[in-house]
């Protein structure tokens, strides 16, 4: 349930190494995956007893709150287990080829939980049962939570997780991106608290007075994690990637080439720490030498594992054109080799059901709960920095993060490029041309 | 065949240790053939097919070696790897020969052992507490090296971001953690060199000098030679570090491996059949270097 992984805001790890050498043998298997699917009855069965697998990406701490959502499940249906396994990659491309190795070996789930970034690329494999059937069936308990979500969870959903306008996702839980902002380095610093719609100009000018008078950095800037490092910067001037259908690609447009240049401007300003090292921004945030950290939901965990509730508020991500923000969200599919579908689609119902997604925000979810309702509400909002609301008012204005089925290769051409303009290493144009050439291949 | 008095041999007895020797050797060869042999031949077929890992294989021919040919990254990734390979045995061999005469001659027996385990300690440290430990000392910004650097006066590069420093700071990085080994093996070498030619050497003459280059160097030659053979595998190989410290190749590809192009190949593009047919271009890169080596060491090192 969550959509991004838990992690340093600027500085999220990267790729593990190779998960099995000997991947290879497993031919025979996934030659044989596609007659597994064959099987698959299309349409709701009795809801049995049993165990159901599935797979999430989180790490030790994120396990313990999927274990305590699953626990739950259990005690409202006790004859069905769920048998997780919580795979710890550091962001969802890896989580993505973790799971594809998996099923290629023959150890195929019932359930994944498959963020935006792998979503074309499950549902273009023709590894998922569709699902209408049984939203149509069970239609007293899925209408109430589509008529409760953002009406662009449900449209995103199909758009892009389905080549052919059938529903093989659940949404869930979601992110968008806002800033976190230290009220006592603010304060230090003599500079007002942002509005929550701020521009470029203000948050350079705050970047700049916070500098001279306590030697504090503004931004964590870096180019490893598009979701948070360079996708915000893009938005909130009017460009992206690539166009709304994720056919084009757009990252040598003058507003890209404007946005990079601005972001290399704060970073040659010294309003930032030189990426490629080892810059701790929670850390740094705690001590008071960082005044704001980029993130979505999970930001909040490490703020209130830093004891610094009080003393942030958030704001949105500062525009120059536009507010924006990427949105990624969970989507819950079931697998069309499943033998337990019926049982699979009474936990997606569960899921849908306000009191699951309660029960996840209460725990320390590190997502925005999809029901707007859960996400407004006291519940979400507790022992959570001021502002917190924002986040899912930021879904209304968002771009799903684009994540075609190349899309692990194109994250790599996109942080290629933007870490060339920043550091130098090519000059911005250059960088976003060759990168957009690039992409435009991969689309 | 004579049989003496008294003494049975039976084919029930050859058998038997037949037998054994089977059951000796099994593990190993169960192991072998489930993760080397097994994962070779699957990596011959995959290389004529196009897999996705989620759907069914292709057969492709020999579409994904032809591929090779104009794959430009690929190029660049085997230059990479070849720079890294050569200055990583050239440093090694250097470093390791050099530290190990030192310590070989060092009087105090204490101060040799306090040496020694100082020089292998890294080495036991895994490779990747060792790239984020570097990973914070060249920091660009926090590091102690640009720091002093700073103190006297010199701007630092930003190591992992600038594409002239990337692949120096990994061979760099490379050489500190995995020096100890071959010290090791270079002092072990260096050992058996019999202290009793070195003496006749002194006593016609030779200087430190000629004793080293002209009776320690060609006693130690097989020692080189098995320390050249090794760090080349090991060193073309490389993935963990350059994948922790300057992840997808670092800046403009500066430091893209062969074995991480291979790792983006297959488990990012989800070319499985290309990724295999790099995986054999690796091996047989491989196996021609060190049949080179074996060819060349005829020529130079010193048999009994």
């Amino acid at each position: 349930m969550t959509d991004k992984k838990s992690e340093s805001p600027s500085r999220p790890s990267r790729r593990s190494v190779l998960q099995f050498l000997g991947a290879g043998a497993a031919v025979p298997a996934m030659s044989s995956l596609a007659a597994c699917g064959g099987g698959s009855s299309g349409g709701p069965e009795a809801a049995g007893k049993g165990e159901l697998s599935l797979v999430y990406l989180g790490d030790a701490t994120q396990q313990k709150a999927f274990n305590q959502l699953f626990d739950a499940f259990n005690k409202a249906h006790p004859d069905i287990k769920i048998k997780a396994n919580g795979i710890a990659a550091k962001d969802w491309g890896s989580f993505a080829n973790t799971v594809s190795t998996q099923i290629a070996g023959g150890k195929i789930p019932d359930i994944v939980d498959v963020a935006t970034e792998g979503q074309q690329l499950f549902s273009s494999k023709g590894l998922l049962e569709p699902l209408d059937s049984y939203i149509k069936k069970d239609r007293s308990v899925t209408d109430a939570f589509y008529a409760g979500i953002d009406p662009h969870l449900k449209e995103w959903t199909t758009k892009y997780g389905s080549p052919d306008g059938r529903t093989y996702f659940i949404p869930g839980g979601y992110n968008t991106v806002v800033m976190y902002c230290n009220t006592e380095v603010f304060s230090k610093a003599g500079v007002d608290l942002p509005a929550p719609d701020w521009s470029w100009d203000e948050f350079e000018k705050a970047a700049k007075q916070i500098k001279e008078k306590t030697g504090a950095y503004m931004l964590g800037i870096g180019y490893g994690f598009p979701f948070v490092d360079i996708m915000p910067w893009l938005l909130t001037n009017g460009a992206s990637t690539m166009d709304a259908d994720w056919k084009k690609a757009t990252f040598d447009t003058p507003e890209a080439i404007e946005a990079a240049t601005f972001v290399k401007k704060l970073l040659d300003a010294g309003y930032s720490p030189k990426p490629g090292g080892s810059f701790d921004a929670p850390s740094a945030y705690a001590k008071g030498k960082l005044a704001t950290l980029g993130g979505g939901r999970w930001p909040t965990l490490d703020i209130r594992r830093l004891k610094m509730v009080d003393k942030t508020h958030i704001v949105n991500w500062p525009k120059n054109k536009e507010n924006g923000s990427p949105v990624g969200w969970d989507g819950w599919p079931i697998l069309k080799a499943s033998k337990k579908k019926d049982m699979a689609w009474t936990f997606l119902k569960w899921l849908m059901s306000k009191e699951a997604g309660e029960f996840y925000a209460s725990i320390g979810g590190t997502n925005v709960p999809a029901l707007t309702s859960v996400a407004q509400s006291k519940v979400f909002t507790k022992d959570a920095p001021k502002g917190s609301e924002l986040l899912s008012k930021a879904v209304s204005y968002g771009a799903p993060i684009p994540s075609p089925a190349k899309g692990a290769e194109v994250q790599t051409a996109v942080t290629k490029a933007w870490q060339a303009a920043l550091t130098g290493t090519s000059s911005v144009e250059a960088a976003l041309k060759k990168a957009n050439t690039h992409i435009q291949g991969l689309l | 065949m004579t049989t003496a008095p008294g003494e049975q041999v039976t084919t029930t007895g050859a058998g038997h240790r037949g037998w054994v020797g089977v059951a000796f050797v099994s593990p190993a060869a169960l192991l072998f053939v489930v993760f080397i042999l097994g994962p070779f031949v699957a990596a011959i077929i995959l290389s004529f097919y196009s897999w996705d890992m989620l759907t069914p294989s292709k057969f492709n021919g020999i579409g994904n070696f032809t591929q090779m040919f104009s794959d430009a990254t690929l190029y660049k990734a085997l230059a990479n790897t070849f720079i890294f390979s050569i200055a990583s045995v050239i440093t090694h061999l250097i470093g390791g020969f050099l530290l190990a005469l030192g310590v070989n001659r060092l009087a105090s027996r204490a101060l040799s052992y306090f040496v020694r385990t100082s020089l292998f300690f890294p080495f036991v440290i895994s490779w990747a507490a060792v790239a984020l430990l570097w990973k914070y000392v060249l920091d660009p910004t926090f590091g102690i090296v640009t720091y002093y650097l700073g103190e006297i006066g010199i701007t630092s590069p930003d190591w992992f971001t600038d594409p002239h420093w990337a692949l120096p700071a990994i061979i760099a990085i490379d050489w500190w953690h995995t020096i100890g080994f071959t010290f090791i093996i270079m002092l072990a070498g260096l050992q058996t060199v019999p202290g009793e030619l070195i003496e006749a050497a002194r006593s016609d003459g030779c200087n430190g000098w000629q004793v080293l280059w002209n009776v320690t160097i060609p006693l130690m030659s097989p020692t080189i030679f098995f320390a050249g053979v090794i760090t080349f595998i090991g060193a073309f190989q490389i993935f963990d570090p350059v994948q922790i410290i300057t992840p997808n190749g670092g800046p403009d590809n500066a430091t893209l491996t062969i074995v991480m192009y291979l790792y983006q190949k297959g488990f990012q593009s989800f070319q499985v059949g290309y990724a295999s047919a790099v995986s054999l271009l690796v091996f047989a890169i491989m196996a021609a270097v060190t049949a080179l080596q074996f060819w060349a060491s005829k020529k130079w090192v010193h048999s009994v």
